[in-house]
Order: structure tokens, then C-alpha cells, then sequence
């Protein structure tokens, strides 16, 4: 069964060229030009198909596109990729505390478009996947239900901290996590502005986890953002 | 004032009573001619101090009492002698004569006093005007200084602009006009003339109202209460005049000058806007060029090409289409940067992930193979904007990429060195010329093909490129210097200094215990 995908984007040229591709992915593909366009399609889904993943252009000619994330966010979990021309870091991780699944500035590669819908169609348990439990990226395995971290085989002592910051990126593994998602869950909710203490905790699950801290694999930085777990390994 | 003719009465009592105690003492040892010069003495100096009127009758009081006391027949008013007459005659006389030339003397001194005093103020009051820049100084110090010489209530009204109206939005005031006099002010300064008290217009009001007239324009108005009852009024008219019209000129001097500044600003601003908007067109041609090229060769001929082909088409759009992007990122970045307040998003960030990020972008690249990257252990986090620095590092290394040997690596290297930390680039290329060294930093400026460009074999520039990167330098307080690698190349330094030391790690509590 292909995902539905609803694709809320006034400029024209644009809005084909990612029918295209997207169709040729094997996406089945409805396009909105307006936010009017794209609540009506979200309401009263064609065919009685349900819509699988929003993808939301902010800037519309009758609406902020956040105005759309905001409701869907009241009433479902489905997963929203904003796509912006607008690159101000500030609004970035704005719409992902609000709920965005992830934040692709304009231009952008079909190649990191698709990966980033492979990982939030997944992570909403829409593929016939289970919830990963078990996150594989070259040799960084880690098993939340053991609650075991292995590298290249061998087992990895975390402190509890690690260990929760690792876990916490793992159940998100592909995506951006802010930084105030990362301290409200791992240290709690009164801790929101201390981005120092992820930078020594980061620092320190490299030290263990990466071959050259300088040039991680597993543990990537968006800068001004949050951090992000590389895209597991297809599993087989 | 009162004090000092209290005073100058006192004395010329003084010197009365001194004479007459002298006369009545000395009369049985003089005669009456030699007696009456005492008197003649007093008068003179009682000139001296009293009032030209009180002197002139002091002197008549003075020869009567003579006459009566000492003049035989004596405690009469009638003279016997004819000598003694005569005596009397000249005694009042040379009595009025002297106090005449002394009250004149007086006068004379006293008007030059005056005119000193009136010149001095102009001066100052010149003074004043050419250290204030303000027009709001200004007035206030016409006020002080108009009130000096008047004793009476001020009231300045002050245009803000050369083309403002008098009303009360446009103009400036200081005192306390009523509203009839507001009014007055307006008028005196729409018309620039004088009116009221003695001005020849609307003479019947007590105020006066005097333009502060400029260089053809009325730059305002002072109001000077009362000036038709003042005793100096009518001297004191041109007087006035000229401060208000001093006060009148350095305005309209000021706010020439002020536009003159603005206008030559203005074109200035326009001339680098245009070079700026002019190198911009010509830097996103070049890569729309090869866009357009390569596009509408797949959409025209793409049916006929092999597979390989277009491949190789498309990859070119891409790849410029990324240039673009960059382009378009650090162009808008400078604009941001240029804003006379602008705000970073600092916050505590590892140099390592930084880093980490960048390189991460720049392997994306087709050449980023040859990028190295090392993190000194002992750097602290940096209070810096992550994003603005990543957009440095990324376009130092995308320079080096492009202006080194494609077997060469390009080093990114973050060190500590003292207060400072700092991030360097470092490639192996022909280096830059010593006299290009400060100009790459220029907006624009980019090395042309050739022996006089910057780089030996400069190909394409990235124009804003390094303008940004130094733009992002000295918003963190830092600098970004160009130092000649020490293997010959290119070696960019990025200093940024260390906002003392990061919050100490033991403060991070234990996290809440989550069960993942």
C-alpha cells in the first residue's frame, strides 16, 4: 500500500517537480495550493483514503502553514515536514516544539526530502516496521529493552545520563530533536535553558560512541538547533 | 542694583558730613574763601556717587546753608560783602560745573560699560552657538541669554526643520507663552519680521516678538515680555536683534548642514548599494547561466542524449543550484550583519560539534574528501551564534576547496590561544597576494584571472564570501585575519575571544531516572 501524502504548496513549478518525484517514489500524491485547499482535503480525504504525512509550506497565500500544523497538532499525530524559504533558526525550533516531524529549508535535495519522509513515516509507526526498539547504524547498536549499548560488538558503559540522552535520541533516531525537548526529557522540564549540560553529555557519549569526536557519525549537530541520530540502517 | 545706590548714597552723606564738621571745626581759623573749598571738594565727590539731579540740588542746598551759617551777616540769607556775593555766585557755579563733568564722565563710562557688556554677551553668545550642536541648546541658551540682558520673562519658539510651519508640533518651545502669545510667535515667525513693542507693527502690544532670521528663512521667533515698559527699550531693540539673528543663522547654518551631510550620505549609501546590487546580479548570472544551459539543453535535446549525458546535465544543475543557494544565504546574511543592531542567538557551544557539523556538510561536497579537521582537547565552549559560525567555517572551507590543488588537503584546526579561541583554515594553494590580503575581505572584491588577482590562478569568487565571514568575526567581538600559511597557501584565522570560563559541568543535576 503506497503512503498518501498531502503536499500544501503555492508555487507551482515547485509543487509539480515534487509530484514527480515523489510520485515516482511511489507516493500516491494530493497537492493544496492555499491553507483552505489543504483543510478541505484533510477533512474530506478522496476515496476515503486517509492522509499519511502533510507536507507544509508556511508562507500561503490565505494563511501561515503554522496555522495548519497548530490544529492538526490538536487533534493527531500525523507527521508534518514544514518546507520553508524561510531560514531563521529562531522559527525552525519554533515548529518543532509545536510539532513539526522535521524542518527542510528551501532549496532542497529530492535525496534529503525522501529521507526525511522515509524516517517520520516510520517513527509513526505507518510501515510495516515495529516501533524501533532496536536502532543499528554501522557498528553503534543500541537495544532499548536491555537497555544495552554496543560498538563494533563490545559492549559500552554509559552513565545513566548518557544512557538517557542516547535513549532519548534513539526513540527519534533520523530526526531533529531540540535542545529543549533533549533537556526537558532527560533532565526535566526546569532545566529547558542549560545547553551547556547537553554540550558535556554530548561530549562525552562521542568520546565513546564515535571513532573521531571531531567527525561523528552517529551523533550529528545541527547547529543553533538540536541534535540528530543518524538515519538507522534498513533493516532486512 | 539697589544695594549699590544705597552704598553711593552713603558715600556722598559721608562726604557731605564730613565737610560740614571740617567747616564748623576750621571756621575760626580760616577765612570764608578758603572755607568754601571744602565745600567745593565735597560737591565734586558727592557728583561722583549721587544721581545728576541730586548732585545739582545737593550743590544749591549746599551754598544756601553756607550763606546762612558762615556768610556774615550770619543766619541770614543776605550778604553784606560784595566779595562775599561773588564768592557765593562762583562757589555754585564751579559747584554745578564740576558735578556736570563728573555726571557726564559717569555717563560716558557707563555707556561704554554697556556696550562692552552687550558685545561681550554676543561673543559669548557666538560661542555658544558654534559648540551646540542641538538645536534645543540652542533655544534654551537664547532664552538665558535674552533674559540677561532684559530682566524680563523669554519665550523661544524654534523651527526643527527648514521647511517646518511655526505651529506647535514643528517648532520648539522654551518658556511659558499664553496662548495669544503663541500665536504672536507663530506670526512673527511666518512673516520674519519684528512686531509689537516699538517695532513699528502692532506697536500697542507690551511684548515684543523677534524673528531669528537666517540666511533668507526665519528660523524662529523670541518673545520678550514687557519690553515696552523697559526704561533701556528702545537701545536695547538692536541689541536683541542681533542675538536672535545669530542664534537665527547658526540654526539655519546647522540644519544645512545637516542635509548637506544627509544627501552626501544618501549617495554614498546608493553608490555602494548599486556596486553591491551590480556585483550580486553578476555573481548569480555566472551560476543561472550554467542552469539555464544545462536545463534547457535536457528539456530541448534530452531525448537524443545517452544516459551518461544528462546525468552529467542534471549533476551541473544541482551544483550550481547549490551555489546559488549559498550565494543567496550569504548575501542576506551580510544585510543582516550590516543592521546597526543586530541580534546573534549566542549560547554555549562546543567548537567540536561545530565543527563536527561543518564537516559533515562540506564531505557532501564532491571535493570534500580533502578536508581535515582537528579540535584541540583543552578548547571551552564558546558564547557564540552556532549558526553564524558554521556559515563562516563552511564558506572559509568552500574558499579553500576552491582556490587549492584538488590533491591537496584543506585543514580546519580549532585551538586555544590565551583568551581567544581559534578556528583556522589552512589550504595549500598559491596563496594571496600581500596587496590583496586586506581587500579579499571587501565586499565584492574578487580576484580576476590573472597575474593581478589575488589568487595566481583565481578562478570563480564567492563576492560576499569572505566580507560575511569577517562580518560574523566582529559580531562575537572577534576578528577573522588572513595570515600566509606557513607551507606556502592560504591560512584564515577566525579569533574569537573566550567569555571567561563556561558554566562549571558539576552543576548538571542528576537527570530524572527515564525509562526508555
Amino acid at each position: 500500500m503506497s503512503h498518501r501524502v498531502l503536499l500544501v504548496e503555492d508555487d507551482r513549478v515547485l509543487r509539480s517537480a515534487l509530484r514527480e518525484a515523489l510520485t515516482i517514489e511511489g507516493y500516491a500524491l494530493q497537492t493544496a495550493a492555499s491553507l483552505t485547499d489543504a483543510r478541505a482535503q484533510l477533512q474530506h480525504a478522496p476515496h476515503g483514503e486517509t492522509i499519511d504525512l502533510v507536507l507544509l509550506d508556511l508562507g500561503l497565500p490565505d494563511g501561515e502553514g503554522q496555522a495548519l500544523l497548530a490544529e492538526l497538532r490538536r487533534s493527531s499525530n500525523m507527521p508534518v515536514i514544514v518546507i520553508s524559504a524561510r531560514e531563521s533558526e529562531g522559527q525552525k525550533i519554533r515548529l518543532l516544539d509545536e510539532g513539526a516531524d522535521d524542518y527542510l529549508v528551501k532549496p532542497f535535495g529530492i535525496g534529503e526530502l525522501l529521507a526525511r519522509m522515509r524516517v517520520a513515516l516510520r517513527r509513526r509507526g505507518r510501515t510495516s516496521e515495529p516501533a524501533l526498539l532496536h536502532y543499528r547504524h554501522g557498528p553503534l547498536a543500541v537495544d532499548l529493552k536491555a537497555r544495552r549499548v554496543r560498538l563494533a560488538d563490545a559492549d559500552v558503559r554509559l552513565t545513566p545520563t548518557e544512557y538517557a540522552l542516547l535513549a532519548r535520541l534513539v526513540r527519534q533516531a533520523g530526526q531533529v530533536v531540540t535542545h529543549r525537548h533533549l533537556l526537558a526529557d532527560v533532565w526535566g522540564g526546569e532545566h529547558t535553558e542549560q545547553t551547556h549540560y547537553l554540550r558535556l553529555y554530548m561530549g562525552q557519549l562521542r568520546a565513546k560512541l564515535e571513532a573521531d569526536s571531531a567527525d561523528p557519525q552517529h551523533l550529528l549537530t545541527e547547529p543553533g538547533v538540536g541534535y540528530r541520530l543518524a538515519e538507522p540502517d534498513p533493516t532486512d | 542694583m539697589g544695594n549699590n545706590n544705597l552704598s553711593r548714597t552713603i558715600l556722598a552723606l559721608l562726604a557731605w558730613t564730613i565737610a560740614w564738621i571740617g567747616m564748623v571745626g576750621l571756621e575760626s581759623r580760616l577765612d570764608l574763601a578758603n572755607l568754601s573749598m571744602l565745600l567745593v571738594l565735597a560737591s565734586a565727590l558727592s557728583a561722583l556717587w549721587l544721581p545728576s539731579w541730586a548732585s545739582l540740588v545737593a550743590s544749591a542746598v549746599a551754598v544756601m546753608a553756607f550763606n546762612w551759617f558762615f556768610v556774615p551777616p550770619r543766619l541770614t540769607f543776605s550778604v553784606d560783602l560784595r566779595q562775599n556775593a561773588l564768592l557765593l555766585v562762583a562757589l555754585l557755579l564751579v559747584n554745578w560745573i564740576i558735578a556736570g563733568l563728573v555726571i557726564r564722565q559717569r555717563r560716558l563710562v557707563e555707556a561704554a560699560r554697556t556696550v562692552a557688556a552687550r558685545e561681550a554677551r554676543l561673543r559669548q553668545w557666538g560661542d555658544i552657538l558654534r559648540d551646540a550642536g542641538d538645536p534645543a541648546a540652542h533655544a534654551a541658551a537664547l532664552r538665558t541669554a535674552l533674559q540677561e540682558a532684559t530682566g524680563s520673562a523669554v519665550a523661544v519658539s524654534v523651527l526643527r526643520a527648514l521647511d517646518s510651519q511655526a505651529d506647535d508640533t514643528a517648532a520648539l518651545q522654551v518658556g511659558e507663552p499664553n496662548d495669544e502669545q503663541r500665536a504672536g510667535l507663530a506670526l512673527c515667525v511666518r512673516d520674519g519680521r519684528a512686531m509689537g513693542a516699538g517695532s513699528g507693527r502692532y506697536d500697542g502690544l507690551p511684548d515684543a516678538y523677534l524673528p531669528l532670521r537666517g540666511r533668507g528663512v526665519t528660523m524662529g521667533a523670541a518673545l520678550i515680555t514687557g519690553l515696552a515698559r523697559h526704561p533701556q527699550g528702545h537701545e536695547l531693540r538692536p541689541h536683541l536683534q542681533a542675538l536672535c539673528d545669530q542664534m537665527g543663522s547658526a540654526l539655519h547654518r546647522s540644519l544645512m548642514s545637516a542635509q548637506e551631510q544627509q544627501a552626501r550620505d544618501q549617495a554614498q549609501l546608493q553608490a555602494t548599494r548599486n556596486a553591491l546590487l551590480a556585483a550580486i546580479s553578476h555573481d548569480y548570472r555566472t551560476p543561472l547561466a550554467s542552469i539555464m544551459s544545462a536545463a534547457s539543453a535536457l528539456q530541448e535535446q534530452g531525448e537524443r542524449m545517452d544516459n551518461a549525458q544528462r546525468q552529467l546535465l542534471a549533476a551541473g544543475i544541482v551544483e550550481e543550484s547549490e551555489r546559488l543557494a549559498q550565494l543567496t544565504d550569504n548575501t542576506l546574511q551580510l544585510a543582516r550583519l550590516d543592521t546597526p543592531a543586530v541580534q546573534l542567538r549566542c549560547d554555549w557551544e562546543s567548537a567540536e560539534e561545530i565543527v563536527g557539523a561543518v564537516l559533515r556538510r562540506a564531505r557532501r561536497r564532491p571535493e570534500g574528501a580533502r578536508v581535515r579537521a582537528r579540535v584541540e582537547p583543552d578548547l571551552p565552549l564558546l558564547w557564540c551564534d552556532a549558526t553564524l559560525v558554521s556559515q563562516l567555517l563552511d564558506n572559509l572551507l568552500d574558499n579553500g576547496l576552491k582556490y587549492s590543488p584538488a590533491d591537496t588537503p584543506v585543514e580546519l584546526h580549532a585551538a586555544r590561544d590565551g583568551e581567544r579561541a581559534v578556528l583556522a583554515v589552512s589550504d595549500q594553494g598559491p596563496g594571496i597576494a600581500p596587496a590583496w590580503r586586506e581587500k579579499v575581505f571587501e565586499v565584492f572584491q574578487r580576484g580576476e584571472m590573472g597575474a593581478a588577482g589575488p589568487h595566481a590562478d583565481a578562478g570563480r569568487g564567492a563576492g560576499v564570501g569572505l566580507a560575511v565571514c569577517r562580518a560574523i568575526a566582529r559580531a562575537h567581538q572577534g576578528e577573522l585575519l588572513l595570515r600566509p600559511g606557513a607551507e606556502g597557501g592560504c591560512r584564515f584565522e577566525c579569533r574569537l575571544p573566550l567569555h571567561g570560563e563556561s558554566p562549571p559541568p558539576q552543576s548538571a543535576p542528576t537527570p530524572q531516572e527515564t525509562q526508555p
